[in-house]
């Protein structure tokens, strides 16, 4: 105990430029990779003897490029978003992979159903689609808080519930979506960036207005600050956690939305792979684990990095499993920094 | 209380028959052994329980193969349910675990037709078939020591499929509509996996003639739709105009590098493997300039199909000869001008096929190394 209380009475000074470092690394971090991968493409071109003028020649610091990683981006950001809410609690949920994939297959369903084109009533399907997300997401908090099962485990069985029950829906076969007027989130650009990265951005200004402006948000960082503290105020913190996961949810559905938008195909395997690129996106952005720090803007930072850096890898040449390897050591250095291990008295 | 009486007494008994049974089970074999004329006297099963043992159904492939094994067991007069399925997850010892457990549950009266799920697997996967009595057909996975004519009757058959030539020949009709010159792509499969491999050297061995095209780059993507669109955004920031076509190792990454041509607005001929039938569609409207059909639902029927007829006694694999026991699947290349044709004949409707022509539409012994 004895040791616990020295630990609190640590000089406050180093403290703070720890706590500096840690809200501007992930933006650093970026920064860096942004000029590293030209750097590696000019070193390149300069062994084979090409003319190449740093950053301006740079095929991967090119518009195009960056509407590129912007494709790739906004799926993953739409997830990570709504994990974000959950990592802000304290808690986890690990039930994307399967949410994407049910509201996706449903979301086709729906829409094929209804007529097969955005000009007809299978708009519906996309409202649709985010009740979907929020309902699984809603069992999702229900069992959690209700069943009282630790937020990992609950989450994670939900979510392969619902990868079952979208192979169920599906047979696993594909369906594709071929309605010209929904492709055009990928197909109709606007300055270069195809509409569904502005798309992506308005629920990013959404998420960021729920976080800072409304009760609720608040309340997320309060639960996750100290949920003694926030059950002692009198906050409803089963009724928090239970709206969080259905929020998570709506951004789950809207992931998926956007990556059947990105390759008009909606099947089991669409919610593959979400769950290592938000996680590991919301982490390295310098969100952290234990709850009540971070946000929806180091959640974009965080997306833009893994997206960064799968992309400038393939760009540099380098095989795709030092690509795994580089963000597997991204993770482990982000909680090292976003940790102050002097304040954890043990980890489990 | 007499009901609970009479349970425990009926229990008593028949545990005694059991082990009177298996007592005389055990020397009963024993004695077949030692006089029986020789080790390959398997027993056969009027009605063998009839399982397909893989992965899982999520991916369209094994969707195929499973649908053709129920499609078999629909030729037999059953229900399409009585098709045990055995979904490993993509884990050996699953496997192997749940075979042992149905072996144990059916008695051996098994006709099983299996994917390991990796080569090592298929040894101890036939072996406790063949000493519980029970008939073993396997796709794709084996070690090329392991083979149908060690294990007299109950290891029934092998079918694989070699890429490399079909891969090859894709590439070549890739390499000449690109009129010989210029740079190609590879996206691959998981990068250990066997057909991965030998889709890329296909390709490989097809370039050795085209000495004006230079591979530009072979990533893997997976199998993954999601994953190929990534890869091929960055494939087109790298190279961008230099890429003037694109192999790609099966018909699920193809899905994902058309996205990828179709948001940057380009145009290049690709081709694909395994003819889904959303590909095949896609080479009818020109999309896709080839892709190789391997007939999966004939391989999922007709694997569950000789285990079963072997099974039942219909023939005796013992005397059938080895490129009966061990070969290749079909083959067929799909391309614009028969894609309309092909589409009608295979996928639209599903053939009727005849599962006891065994080898028929097959391609010919396994040839090792």
């Amino acid at each position: 105990m004895s040791a616990t209380t020295s630990n609190l009475e640590a000089p406050a000074p180093s403290r703070i430029n720890r706590e500096v470092l840690v809200k501007w690394a992930p933006l650093l971090v970026l920064g860096v990779l942004l000029l590293l991968f030209p750097a590696l493409e000019w070193l390149e071109d300069f062994r084979e003897g090409k003319d190449h003028i740093y950053l301006l020649d740079s095929r991967f610091f090119s518009i195009r490029n960056a509407a590129r990683i912007a494709i790739a981006a906004a799926p993953a950001l739409m997830v990570a978003i709504g994990v974000t809410f959950i990592i802000l609690m304290g808690s986890i949920d690990l039930s994307m992979e399967g949410t994407v994939s049910v509201c996706a297959v449903l979301f086709a369903f729906m829409f094929l159903a209804l007529g097969g084109t955005l000009a007809s009533w299978a708009w519906i399907a996309i409202p649709g689609a985010l009740v979907v997300g929020a309902v699984m997401g809603f069992l999702n908090g229900l069992v959690h808080v209700k069943l009282q099962i630790p937020s990992f485990m609950a989450s994670l069985a939900m979510g392969f519930v619902g990868t079952g029950f979208a192979l169920l829906l599906t047979g696993g076969d594909r369906i594709r979506i071929e309605d010209e007027l929904f492709r055009s989130l990928l197909t109709v650009r606007w300055l270069n960036f195809p509409i569904m990265v502005y798309v992506a951005l308005a629920m990013l200004l959404l998420a960021w207005f729920i976080q800072s402006r409304t009760t609720l948000g608040r309340n997320f960082y309060a639960v996750g600050g100290g949920e003694e503290l926030a059950k002692a105020s009198g906050l409803n913190v089963s009724r928090v956690r239970i709206m969080g996961f259905t929020l998570a949810g709506v951004f789950f559905a809207m992931g998926a939305l956007l990556a059947v938008g990105r390759i008009g195909i909606a099947e089991t395997a669409t919610g593959n792979n979400f769950m290592f690129v938000s996680i590991t996106a919301v982490v390295v952005g310098g969100t952290a684990l234990w709850g009540g720090i971070g946000g929806v803007w180091n959640t974009l930072i965080g997306v833009l990095i893994v997206n960064v850096i799968n992309n400038g890898m393939v760009v540099i040449g380098l095989p795709n499993w030092i690509q795994d390897a580089t963000l597997g050591l991204l993770v482990i250095t982000a909680v090292v920094l976003s940790t102050d291990r002097k304040s954890v008295s043990f980890v489990k | 209380m007499s009901f609970i009486k009479k349970f425990i007494e009926q229990e008593t008994l028949s545990r005694r028959n059991f082990l009177l049974a298996s007592a005389y089970g055990v020397s009963g074999a024993a004695a077949m052994r030692m006089f029986g004329p020789s080790p390959v006297m398997a027993a056969t099963y009027s009605d063998p329980t009839v399982a397909w043992s893989y992965r899982n159904r999520t991916n369209p492939y094994w969707n195929e193969i499973v649908s053709g094994g129920e499609a078999f067991v629909e030729s037999l007069g059953k229900d399409k349910s009585e098709l045990v399925h055995l979904i490993n997850e993509g884990s050996s010892e699953k496997s192997l675990a749940d075979v042992k457990a149905l072996l144990a549950k059916t008695n051996g009266e098994l006709a099983l037709a299996i994917d390991t799920n990796d080569a090592p697997n298929a040894r101890p996967v036939v072996e406790s078939c063949a000493d519980a009595g029970a008939y073993v057909s396997t796709l794709w996975n084996k070690t090329d020591d392991l083979h149908p004519w060690d294990f007299g009757d109950n290891y029934v058959s092998h079918m694989s499929w070699s890429d490399e030539g079909p891969a090859e020949q894709t590439a070549r009709i890739l390499l000449d509509a690109i009129g010989g010159k210029g740079g190609v792509v590879h996206l691959g499969g998981i990068a250990s996996n066997n057909p991965a491999i030998e889709r890329l050297n296909g390709l490989k061995n097809a370039l050795k003639d085209y000495p004006d095209v230079e591979l530009l780059d072979a990533q893997p993507a997976d199998w993954d739709t999601q994953k190929a669109n990534q890869v091929m955004s960055g494939f087109i920031t790298r190279y961008g105009d230099e890429i003037s076509g694109v192999h790609c190792a099966n018909d699920t990454i193809g899905y994902g590098v058309l996205e990828a041509l179709r948001a940057e607005g380009m145009d290049i001929p690709i081709v694909t493997y395994d003819g889904n039938p959303q590909a095949v569609g896609l080479v009818a409207e020109g999309k896709i300039l080839a892709t190789v059909f391997t007939n999966p639902h004939w391989g999922g029927g007709i694997t569950a199909s000789l285990a079963y007829h072997a099974a039942t006694g219909h023939f005796k694999p013992s005397e059938e000869p080895n490129e009966h026991r061990e070969f290749n699947g079909p083959t067929i290349f799909v391309t614009p001008d028969d894609a309309k044709e092909f589409k009608a004949n295979y996928l639209d409707s599903v053939p009727t096929y005849d599962w006891q022509d065994f080898w028929g539409p097959s391609n010919g012994p396994i040839v090792y190394k």
